[in-house]
């Protein structure tokens, strides 16, 4: 599809569908990716979701969704996906409701699934060709539980379990790249900082049939350790610097629809968040930052 | 037994205090449990923690529903029913309120004889949320009111909870917690011992029987679109976003499109309008308004003008 509807940001939704008054922190950046996205697939959405954050959006007699919402373990949120989906052809080939009722189904999990235990389940749905959208929101770490490391933790970031002056000793894992090796119809990394960049990706992958997968980077202001207003900065900062490139994968292809005129140092996006604090004070810790701009510049040679 | 709560708002250090008082407590040789309620905590909610100290092993579990002292780290959290700060108050329940109200004039609001004392603990911060080593103060007062406690062992707490942040922290964190604690003085041991409580003396909850049926009656299902709204999170604030209409140019309604929370909604005319019943005071479109047409004030200064986002 060539045509988009969002040419400039005026052309975003100006009403929001996602109800208000939900249990997520001052300023989550998950919650601003998930409440654009919603506004851009409209009522017509099943969520699924699996244990985290946003688990809490819809705490019984209360939720945020205009339409059906499914709770399933952590690692199962795809195989739910399934039965949904599964369901709804039933329902459509027996003519139980009409074509215009059909729902998009919507896997929404956070990286502790995404990246960790729930990977097997998406791998065998993108093994079924199943026709869902999956929507991981990034916040790098088990956010829910006071910010435990996950397969998503950037190195040497400070985590409830990773604590001193070197932080997580591992690395984020790739997960688009994974989930690109499995051929599936689209991948997309997005940003609720960037709103823009992210309504054209959604709109473009509503039209579509077949797995769909979207990575949003989240920017926590609880486990990020940072003032909540600074949320989007960090946000386009980390786009800025290159630490979180926007691409998108369609046609065997991987497109950056974003790419930064010229990299801003990465100690830009570092030095704000509580988490890297350790990089920088009591005493700057050159090698660690260098190691971490090391891997964006190689990123960036790489594309 | 020492049962002992907490109640602040997230980010306000509640679980530390109730670490260093645990610690603290357990230096001292006490059995302790100290715990945040764990659930749906988050910065700026209502959350509160709490502390149970004894001599012999404690069998109690679970939230403290008769304490001893209740500790109340923002003063705005007193009216709200949900969070509970006057839950199982009693006659010999002390209460320690970080407000610069005198405690007659809380006797005379709450309508209790019991004992309150004030510590104007955040006098030189506008924003609650940003008064930094509240929890230590908590802490500091905690252990002089229950005088059981040497100092030595408050020290010995705080340096070792509050270790991976730094010496430096840890440095501040003592400063405020002794000046919290020599502000206790002419209370010093005010805090007494609850009684131990029997099986037998538990008083049960009322349960609601409810009889089986099928799922599809009994199943949690939420017919409702949009019910979270019924959720008034407005009450998270401590400071209020407010938009100057004469400077807002409409610009491309980045305010409405980055709130996290969709709590500003965009009127006929193009101008935001925020929505206060629902709004968390993160701030992000103070942050990102291209103008500057979004300012801020204390909550408190903020009662009386209700209409503040509406465009009039």
């Amino acid at each position: 599809m060539d045509e988009t509807r969002f040419k400039r940001i005026k052309d975003l939704p100006s009403t929001h569908i996602l109800g208000t008054g939900t249990a997520m922190c001052a300023g989550c950046g998950g919650l601003e990716a998930v409440h654009e996205v919603y506004d851009i697939l409209g009522e017509k959405t099943v969520f699924v979701n699996a244990a985290g954050c946003m688990t809490l959006l819809s705490i019984y007699p209360f939720t945020p969704f205009r339409g059906s919402w499914l709770y399933t373990a952590m690692a199962s949120a795809p195989a739910g996906a399934q039965g949904i989906r599964d369901a709804l052809d039933i329902l459509l080939e027996k003519k139980r409701i009409p074509r215009d009722e059909d729902m998009d189904v919507v896997v929404l999990t956070g990286d502790g699934s995404a990246y960790g235990m729930g990977l097997s389940a998406t791998s065998g749905a993108m093994e079924r060709n199943l026709d869902f959208i999956y929507l991981c929101y990034d916040n790098e770490g088990y956010g829910n539980t006071g910010q435990q490391y996950s397969s998503a933790t950037p190195h040497a970031a400070r985590t409830s379990t990773s604590k001193g002056p070197k932080g997580f000793p591992g690395y984020k894992k790739d997960l688009f790249s994974i989930w690109v090796a499995h051929n599936p119809l689209y991948v997309a990394t997005v940003l609720g900082a960037e709103p823009l960049d992210l309504a054209r990706k959604i709109e473009k992958a509503k039209e579509l049939k077949g797995p769909r997968l979207i990575i949003a980077l989240s920017p926590c202001p609880t486990g990020w350790d940072f003032d909540p207003s600074e949320s989007v900065e960090i946000g386009k900062l980390a786009v800025k610097t290159g630490i979180w490139p926007l691409k998108e994968y369609i046609d065997g292809k991987v497109v950056h629809t974003k790419v930064p005129d010229r990299r801003l140092p990465v100690e830009e996006y570092l030095k704000k968040q509580g988490r890297f604090a350790h990089l920088f004070s009591p005493k700057r810790n050159d090698k660690l930052i260098g190691e971490i701009q090391e891997s964006v510049d190689k990123y960036w040679k790489g594309i | 037994m020492y049962r002992i709560r907490f109640h602040g708002r997230g980010g306000q250090g509640m679980k530390t205090a109730s670490r260093i008082l645990g610690t603290a407590f357990f230096l001292e040789g006490f059995e302790v449990q100290d715990a945040p309620r764990y659930g749906a905590e988050r910065r700026g909610a209502p959350i509160f923690a709490y502390v149970r100290a004894d001599r012999e092993a404690i069998n109690e579990r679970g939230i403290i529903g008769r304490p001893d002292l209740v500790i109340v780290a923002d003063e705005s959290l007193v009216p709200i029913a949900a969070a509970g700060v006057m839950t199982g108050i009693t006659g010999d329940t002390v209460i320690l309120i970080n407000s610069t109200v005198p405690p007659d004039l809380w006797q005379n609001r709450l309508n209790i004889t019991g004992p309150i004392l004030t510590l104007p603990m955040t006098t030189e911060v506008e924003d609650r949320l940003e008064a930094r080593f509240i929890g230590a103060l908590c802490a500091g007062a905690a252990v002089r009111l229950v005088d059981v406690i040497s100092l030595k062992s408050l020290k010995a707490a705080i340096g070792r909870e509050l270790e991976p942040l730094g010496p430096e922290i840890v440095k501040k964190n003592m400063e405020k917690a002794l000046i919290a604690y020599n502000s206790m003085d002419g209370h010093a041991g005010c805090v007494k011992e609850g009684g131990g409580m029997k099986a037998e003396e538990y008083e049960r909850p009322t349960w609601i029987d409810l009889p089986f049926d099928e799922a599809a009656l009994s199943a949690p299902v939420i017919h409702g679109a949009a019910t979270s709204e019924l959720m008034k999170t407005g009450l998270w604030r401590t400071m209020r976003p407010l938009i100057d209409y004469d400077q807002c140019n409409r610009c491309w309604w980045l305010c409405s499109t980055f709130c996290p929370d969709g709590a500003i909604r965009i009127n006929d005319e193009g101008y935001p309008e925020i929505d206060y019943e629902h709004c968390k005071g993160c701030m992000i479109c103070l942050a990102n308004c291209p103008p500057h047409a979004i300012s801020a004030i204390p909550e408190e200064q903020a009662k009386g003008r209700s209409e503040g986002g509406k465009k009039s």
